[in-house]
């Protein structure tokens, strides 16, 4: 599903270089949920936004999908973010203007989706959050579990590849925590592959394996190991 | 997407009523100025007789002192000529059948008798034509029509009045073959016009040419038998004259000759028999001047005559100047609004939005601010209009017709898409990696 070769990502200013990504190399098998962890500056934000096509990257190669995304257009990358990936954020990132069913609509609308169809997917993905009965309620006025629940049905209804998730806990108490862990894990049982960013021990515990990074390197894997490429081993 | 754009756009003007109103008050003040603006020149400028103005011409002969051209205006055309033709010209003129239709016209200035039961005596602007005035200048009748050809020639005492005399004299009903008393003669009815107010007075540019027309016509071969005289201008470079019959035959310019004509070559065609004529009459000793004539069309006399005014045109393009200086004034607020919805932007272009979808959503924001800032421009321009038409005439006759109203809808998208082009252009080009933090 993702696979990453000699990613180089480099952060320049008028004084000093950052190198964010420096050899990043990582495979992620179709169907896995992996979770991402690591100390703060290790590169999480650097890979999951060069993973969502969200920022460029000065060398290696990107597949996503069996296809190479490394020198694309804006435009076609916003169409494959529409497309092939979801994402979760830790602050839920909710158009506050908008009620559940039209934040819901937001990647529906992008693709060009019938009125009908887009109907259809927001209710089941609602339904599916347990909150189709909030569907006209603002963000503003769901608490914090519920708006990332929102968020949640948001990547249902566009029913992604590949859904990025950043901390999607890390501003829930443990039992909301728990709740949308059990979301992931059942939309993972689904098939689609979940790569999850996590301080969470327990968090990463519900992963298919953990990969450790630091400073833009990808420093420790664990199981299971049949699933790690070559460019990996030189990695550690 | 566009109407998914509109109702997005909706939502973000209310959710700050304050800005969204200050920013809808700039639009709406440069529209109001603009709108107002173009809208006198565009009424100035405008053809009184579509279909037709091309075929009516206006005749000029240079009669004028032979050791000086006839004063020119401050700032006028080089080249001046008297405005009007003597009586005796205009009477020669009328022997010619070259034209379709063909009118002399005066303003004179007599006293109408009404029945006293329904009036007092009143001074009264007439004026003097043919009968052939009324269907060039497509003027409406509402009873009756115009006096025929037996009456022009024979001097018969006619009148058309118009729709207020009408209301006057005969309480508005149709006063056809009714009589009315005109100085110490009694007149009959032929004809009563509809409400008519031309924007301008086109058959005669000389004086006043925003003032109403003339509420009574009668034919102009009454002039020598009633003696009247000219209550408009009279030129002439010669002593004149002892008695009524020498004014007229005078050299004397005091009349507007009208020549309605088939085409443009009919013009030229017309243009050598003034030439031929007046070529003869030199032989008499008069024309002493270099020959200069002029068969002029409507339009073009219309901008001789100084109807468009460069002022007004001035000030309509520095009205449009205006209301994009309004619009570049609203980019910063538009900027600042939009830039802090950057990261509810980055969100849209994770969940797919391309640059474009972006900027389309942030210029249909600006575009219903133009659009509702036209309208209540469109709005406050009417209320100045009525007031400049006020005090440039008797009559309100500046309004917003459809063209205008079309261009001033256009102005307001301009100037939403002027307003909005940058803060647009700035907020499509965010990086959404900087504002989301996943």
């Amino acid at each position: 599903m993702l696979r990453m070769k000699n990613i180089k990502k480099i952060y320049r200013t008028e004084l000093v270089e950052t190198h964010a990504l420096e050899d990043f190399s990582l495979n992620v098998e179709t169907g896995e949920f992996v979770a991402i962890m690591g100390p703060s500056g290790s590169g999480k934000t650097t890979f999951l936004n060069v993973a969502g096509l969200l920022d460029v990257f000065e060398g290696g190669v990107y597949e996503l999908d069996d296809k190479d995304v490394s020198r694309l257009t804006d435009r076609e990358m916003s169409h494959i973010r529409n497309q092939k990936i979801g994402f979760i954020f830790q602050g839920f990132n909710l158009i506050p203007d908008l009620d559940l069913f039209d934040n819901v609509d937001v990647p529906l609308r992008y693709r060009g989706m019938p009125a009908g169809e887009r109907k259809t997917r927001i209710e089941r993905a609602a339904e599916m959050v347990g909150l189709s009965s909030r569907m006209h309620h603002l963000p503003s006025q769901l608490s914090g579990g519920q708006q990332q629940r929102v968020a949640i049905a948001r990547v249902l209804a566009a029913d992604p590849k590949l859904i990025l998730a950043d901390e999607p806990t890390g501003n829930l108490d443990s039992l909301m925590a728990r709740e949308i862990m059990d979301l992931l894990d059942e939309i993972n049982r689904r098939g689609t592959t979940i790569v999850m960013v996590t301080h969470s021990p327990e968090c990463a515990a519900r992963a298919s394996r953990e990969i450790h990074l630091f400073d833009g390197r990808v420093i420790d894997v664990d199981r299971p190991p049949a699933l790690f490429g070559g460019a990996l081993k030189s990695a550690k | 997407m566009l109407r998914y754009n509109i109702r997005i756009a909706i939502k973000s003007l209310r959710r700050n009523p304050i800005l969204t109103s200050v920013i809808i008050g700039g639009i709406a003040l440069g529209i109001c100025a603009s709108t107002t603006f173009t809208t006198v020149r565009h009424m100035f400028a405008r053809d009184p007789l579509p279909g037709k103005s091309s075929n009516l011409f206006y005749v000029r002969m240079d009669n004028w002192d032979p050791h000086a051209p006839y004063p020119t205006a401050p700032g006028g055309p080089g080249e001046a000529i008297p405005p009007q033709i003597s009586y005796r010209d205009a009477m020669a003129l009328m022997r010619s059948n070259m034209p379709v239709r063909q009118s002399a016209s005066f303003i004179g200035q007599m006293t109408v008798y009404p029945d006293p039961k329904v009036g007092r005596p009143s001074s009264e602007m007439i004026r003097l034509v043919f009968s052939d005035f009324f269907p060039m200048f497509e003027v409406p009748f509402a009873y009756g029509g115009p006096w025929d050809k037996r009456a022009d020639a024979k001097a018969e005492q006619v009148v058309v009045i118009d729709d207020d005399t009408n209301q006057k004299l005969f309480a508005g009903a149709n006063s056809v073959g009714k009589r009315i008393r005109i100085e110490d003669r009694e007149f009959t009815v032929s004809g009563v016009l509809k409400p008519w107010r031309p924007f301008i007075r086109m058959y005669d540019m000389n004086g006043n040419f925003v003032a109403a027309p003339e509420p009574v016509y009668m034919p102009f071969s009454l002039t020598p038998s009633m003696q009247i005289r000219s209550a408009g201008n009279s030129d002439g470079w010669k002593g004149c004259c002892n008695t009524f019959e020498e004014f007229l035959a005078s050299d004397t310019d005091w009349v507007q000759f009208w020549v309605e004509l088939r085409s443009p070559a009919d013009a030229a065609q017309y243009r050598r028999f003034v030439d031929g004529y007046v070529l003869e009459e030199k032989k008499h000793g008069r024309f002493p001047r270099p020959l200069m004539n002029r068969v002029t069309s409507l339009l073009d006399l219309m901008v001789e005559s100084g109807v468009i005014r460069p002022q007004v045109t001035a000030m309509a393009a520095i009205s449009i100047l205006f209301l994009a200086i309004c619009a570049l004034n609203l980019t910063g607020l538009l900027l600042s609004k939009f830039l802090a919805r950057a990261p509810e932007v980055s969100v849209r272009r994770a969940l797919g939005a391309t640059r474009l979808d972006v900027f389309l959503q942030h210029i249909t924001e600006c575009e219903l601010v133009g659009l509702a800032g036209g309208i209540i421009g469109m709005l406050l321009s009417i209320g100045v209009m009525r007031l400049i038409g006020k005090l440039i005439t008797t009559t309100s006759v500046i309004a917003l017709d459809s063209e205008m109203i079309m261009a001033a809808l256009f102005l307001s998208l301009g100037a939403g898409f002027l307003a909005g082009l940058y803060p647009a252009w700035r907020i499509c080009s965010v990086q959404p990696a900087v504002q989301l933090k996943i």
